[in-house]
């Protein structure tokens, strides 16, 4: 019997599949974790924005559900009872139509899409278009292959990764690309922007409030670029970064001082990274005065970065070496080269960017 | 019928019959094939994309790799599996149910199969060399520019969609003007079954929306081959141009892959609950007003590129719109079972399934359709959820149907049904089990055409359970080649009309003979065959006489090789731009050599005699 043959062996592969990966599973750091409320939820959002979005979601999500089970129970109440009986073989009766039935199920979802009409133009116009209000941060975003950068216009400030704001300010994003197409998004303040070269998309909102007193230089909000944009799209992350006022000045006050280069380790990674200038800035350095559009981040303040690689990996000693052996090692297709570092040369490099630049975390 | 007919039909066999074939149903097998061969292709991609995703950080695949397996994936089973396999159906079943020997144009029905069959091996060569065009289905600019994509990978892509596009295109235009102008006599257009309805529309759509992609590719590959800086923001080009362009093709295009399913399904509810499709007329405006409208909103899948307010507000109305007639035609189907005799044979648990399954992508469609809502969904897993319920719980489940459906008339042989019925609730289990979680991947906010995920996004658990619903699916196809297999060879033979079924291609031999109809029947009816049989009141009919049948009135077309020859020239034409690296002679040489072969071809051609 060859068709029993290929349903034991179908059943067969499937068990071992899937006992093989759930052992891999069991065997990771981290557990189930089903619920809603993860890190990039798109539904737990903390802004004016995401809970303007949440209103439209709640009301459409109701409609439809509603609408799905006026499918699908009649549906199932029709197949049981009109199932053929046995034996049974003059055909029903040849019905052709009903028009007031086929008018009443045109006219009732055109109804239930006005309910859903309403809302959605109403959130489209409250967010969409705003004029930049006078007292917002103004930040131009900008994606690069993988990684985003974010400008300080007023404050003179350059940094990458990490969108520092102080908590509960108007916000008012430039959202652009230096390269391919890329989409700006972070889902616990709100929906997402295309990044697209030679097209600057303006974006409005108010910044959630800080949680908690600043304890471990502010709430860290994932995001992740949503545009195929090449080999290393998936690793293409940021984060926001929400401080209280207070801790948000101290961040702007301390981004832009010099690295202090203290130990011998750190002298030596200073000259390390005369190598580095051609791609990188560090302000209060010789290499911020070198002019030119740099095609790497700005790696001021690098210190205070909690995850490095596009949001890859976390900001350890260890990381950063492992980085610097091999960066396409990380991150595939990247345009930093191997620069063929000893371990000697990474080791006083790493001592250079991670201890003697400005600390947050 | 006589014997000569007969045996006239089955004495054309060996490879030559089919390369030269101008037979319509004989290329609708073609494509249903092919169309098949390619699916295997694209899902293996699919169950390595799934491998790789079951676990966080898993090292299974690298970047690029899944990069060029979710653009072969997408490519593949749009435009190589769902789209041929559809024309397979268009081109072995319009003729037989509007009652026409063949269709308009033979032989240019055969050159859209080769230019189909060369495009599609065009675009798998990239797997052989390790090319897989690597940005996306939708190839968005201007990361497929020469800069950003420097090898020749993209062109694969581009010079593949060209290809399929004139495949496509060239064989709308055929069954445009077949069913136009090929009736029965007394078959007018509210008489054509609702299956040629869709396919009507299907081709009108295709004829208005295929020349836009093809310009936007004749564009990306100038500048990708020329500089001409189309899409290049540096040399004054416009990036979002190729996104509507893409888009003003490609929600059409969405239509084009569902309408044939929905006139399957039509045609199998009808026939499986034994009654006439309940407001006929009404599913033929809706098909309409859905092809209509789908031209109206392709910026629904640009609300996050910064259109403004207005655009956003009328994009996503025009998009709620189209839930109107597609909500009649959902209505419409239940009715059509309401009050019916209904029998679960494969084929109908495949339409049920659709009507369900449709519409539960058709809703999770209309939460998209509201722009603030689908900022946060857009290019997330929600939104890779909600097409594939669309596509593949629709249109690839409706074609499974047509497969159980139509199988015993074109092979003579009926599927067996328990492996069918296993089949089905393999799809139906691994289908859901991949799909229904990746809602909650979405609301989770993990994004799609990623390779891999940090582990502490609490994206774990679903990933792996879409994974293993994904291997069942797998299960489903083999036992799905399984069963063709053992029934081409010991399925029950079938007879004419298996299933009492109400349509024209119902009334002849399983498999049809060569030229289908001994005498062009005249219609009189909607559902002409039943109406043959039945009485209005439900008792049957004696059926007519077959009328006098004098074989020297058949006129058949002669076989031709020009159409796979043309077809080959336009496939040199295509590789001269994949040669640069090797010269300029050799490069503008085969593209000027295949130019000389469509001319000579089209030459010989015209003075062959049909």
């Amino acid at each position: 019997m060859r068709r029993k043959t290929g349903i034991t062996l179908g059943a067969v592969a499937w068990l071992a599949s899937a006992a093989a990966w759930a052992k891999k599973f069991d065997e990771m750091p981290y557990k189930i974790d089903g619920g809603f409320d993860v890190p990039m939820s798109t539904i737990a959002g903390l802004t004016e924005w995401t809970r303007d979005i949440n209103y439209v979601y709640l009301i459409t999500t109701v409609i439809v559900a509603v609408i799905f089970l006026a499918v699908a129970l009649p549906l199932i109440y029709t197949l049981y009872k009109f199932r053929a009986k046995e034996g049974d073989d003059t055909p029903p009766k040849q019905l052709h139509g009903n028009v007031i039935l086929e008018f009443l199920w045109t006219v009732i979802p055109a109804v239930l899409l006005i309910f859903i009409a309403v809302p959605t133009w109403k959130i489209i116009f409250k967010h969409d278009g705003l004029p930049a209000r006078a007292d917002a941060i103004k930040v131009h975003v900008v994606g690069h292959q993988w990684w985003w950068e974010f400008q300080y216009p007023d404050l003179g400030i350059t940094t990458a990764y990490e969108l520092h704001l102080p908590e509960n300010t108007p916000v008012d994003l430039s959202i652009t690309s230096a390269d391919v197409y890329h989409a700006f998004w972070i889902p616990k303040f709100g929906g997402k922007t295309s990044a697209i070269q030679g097209n600057i998309n303006r974006l409005s909102l108010t910044s959630p409030l800080a949680r908690l007193p600043e304890v471990a230089g502010g709430d860290y909000y994932q995001g992740q670029c949503v545009e195929l944009c090449g080999t290393s799209h998936a690793l293409m992350r940021h984060v926001g970064v929400v401080h209280t006022k207070e801790g948000f000045e101290r961040w702007v006050k301390a981004h832009n001082q010099p690295p202090k280069v203290e130990t011998a380790s750190q002298r030596e990674g200073e000259q390390v990274f005369a190598r580095c200038i051609a791609c990188h800035a560090i302000e209060g350095t010789p290499s911020a005065s070198i002019p030119g559009d740099k095609i790497g981040p700005n790696l001021s303040s690098f210190g205070s970065r909690s995850h490095l690689a596009g949001g890859t990996r976390k900001n350890t000693e260890e990381n950063l070496a492992i980085w610097l052996r091999n960066p396409q090692g990380l991150k595939p297709g990247v345009l930093m080269p191997n620069l063929a570092l000893t371990e000697p040369e990474i080791a006083a490099l790493t001592a250079y960017l991670r201890q003697s630049t400005y600390k947050t975390y | 019928m006589s014997a000569s007919a007969h045996s006239q039909s089955y004495s054309k066999t060996g490879l030559w019959s089919w390369i030269t074939t101008v037979d319509h149903k004989r290329i609708g097998i073609l494509y249903a094939c092919s169309a098949l061969a390619f699916m295997v292709i694209a899902g293996i991609d699919a169950l390595l994309m799934r491998s790789q995703l079951a676990l966080p950080d898993n090292g299974l695949i690298s970047a690029e790799t899944y990069n060029g397996l979710v653009t072969m994936h997408g490519t593949s089973m749009i435009f190589l599996f769902i789209m041929p396999l559809s024309a397979g159906f268009f081109n072995f079943f319009t003729p037989l149910m509007i009652g026409a020997p063949d269709v308009a144009f033979p032989r240019l029905n055969a050159l859209s199969f080769w230019i189909f069959l060369f495009g599609g091996l065009l675009l798998n060569f990239s797997y052989l060399i390790g090319q897989m065009p690597a940005v996306g289905w939708f190839a968005y600019a201007n990361l497929t520019l020469r800069q950003y994509s420097p090898t020749v990978s993209v062109d694969f892509w581009v010079w593949g969609i060209q290809i399929l596009g004139l495949a496509s295109l060239i064989a709308a235009i055929n069954f445009f003007t077949t069913i136009l102008n090929m009736r029965a006599p007394g078959m007018t257009l509210l008489k054509m079954p609702i299956f040629i309805w869709a396919t009507l529309v299907t081709q009108v759509l295709l004829i208005l929306a295929l020349p836009v992609i093809t310009v936007a590719c004749v564009m990306l590959s100038f500048d990708r081959a020329f500089g001409t800086g189309f899409f290049d923001p540096g040399a004054g080009g416009y990036v979002l141009m190729w996104e509507h362009l893409f888009w003003v093709f490609g929600h059409p295009e969405v239509y084009i892959l569902i309408l044939p399913g929905m006139g399957i399904v039509s045609e199998i509810l009808a026939t499986f609950s034994r009654k006439p499709l309940f407001g006929y007329s009404v599913m033929v405006y809706s098909t309409c007003a859905i092809g209509f409208l789908g031209f109206a909103v392709w910026a629904h899948h640009m609300f996050t590129v910064g259109m403004g307010p207005w655009a956003n507000a009328l994009f996503s109305a025009a998009t709620m719109l189209i839930a109107i007639p597609t909500g009649v035609k959902i209505f419409n189907w239940m009715s059509t079972l309401w009050g019916g005799k209904i029998r679960f044979t494969t084929a109908a648990l495949y339409a049920i399934s659709f009507i369900a399954m449709f519409t539960f992508g058709g809703l999770s469609g209309i939460m998209h359709s509201s722009p603030p809502i689908d900022t946060q969904h857009h290019d997330t897993y929600f939104v890779v959820a909600h097409f594939h319920y669309v596509l593949y719980g629709g249109a690839v489940m409706a074609l499974f149907g047509g497969i159980y459906y139509w199988f015993p008339k074109v092979t003579g042989r009926l599927m067996n049904e328990t492996l069918g019925k296993i089949q089905f609730w393999l799809y139906m289990v691994g289908f859901n089990l991949t799909f229904f979680p990746m809602h909650f991947l979405g609301v989770q906010g993990m994004p799609r055409r990623i390779y891999t995920y940090a582990p502490d996004r609490g994206w774990n658990l679903w990933n792996l359970i879409c994974t293993m619903g994904a291997y069942l699916t797998a299960i489903g196809a083999f036992l799905f080649a399984v069963n063709v297999f053992w029934s081409l060879f010991k399925g029950k033979i079938a007879g004419n009309d298996p299933w009492d079924a109400r349509t024209l291609e119902w009334s002849l031999p399983s498999p049809p003979l060569e030229h289908n109809f001994d005498v062009i029947p005249t219609v009189t009816h909607l559902d002409e065959w039943w109406h043959r049989k039945y009485n209005e009141d439900g008792t049957r009919k004696v059926l007519a006489p077959a009328p006098h049948f004098d074989p020297q009135t058949i006129h058949l077309p002669n076989p031709s090789y020009w159409p796979i020859v043309l077809a080959f020239g336009i496939l040199l034409i295509g590789t001269g731009f994949f040669l640069p690296s090797f010269g300029h002679v050799i490069s503008i040489g085969t593209s000027v050599t295949g130019a000389l072969v469509v001319l000579g071809s089209a030459f010989g051609w015209s003075y062959e005699k049909a």
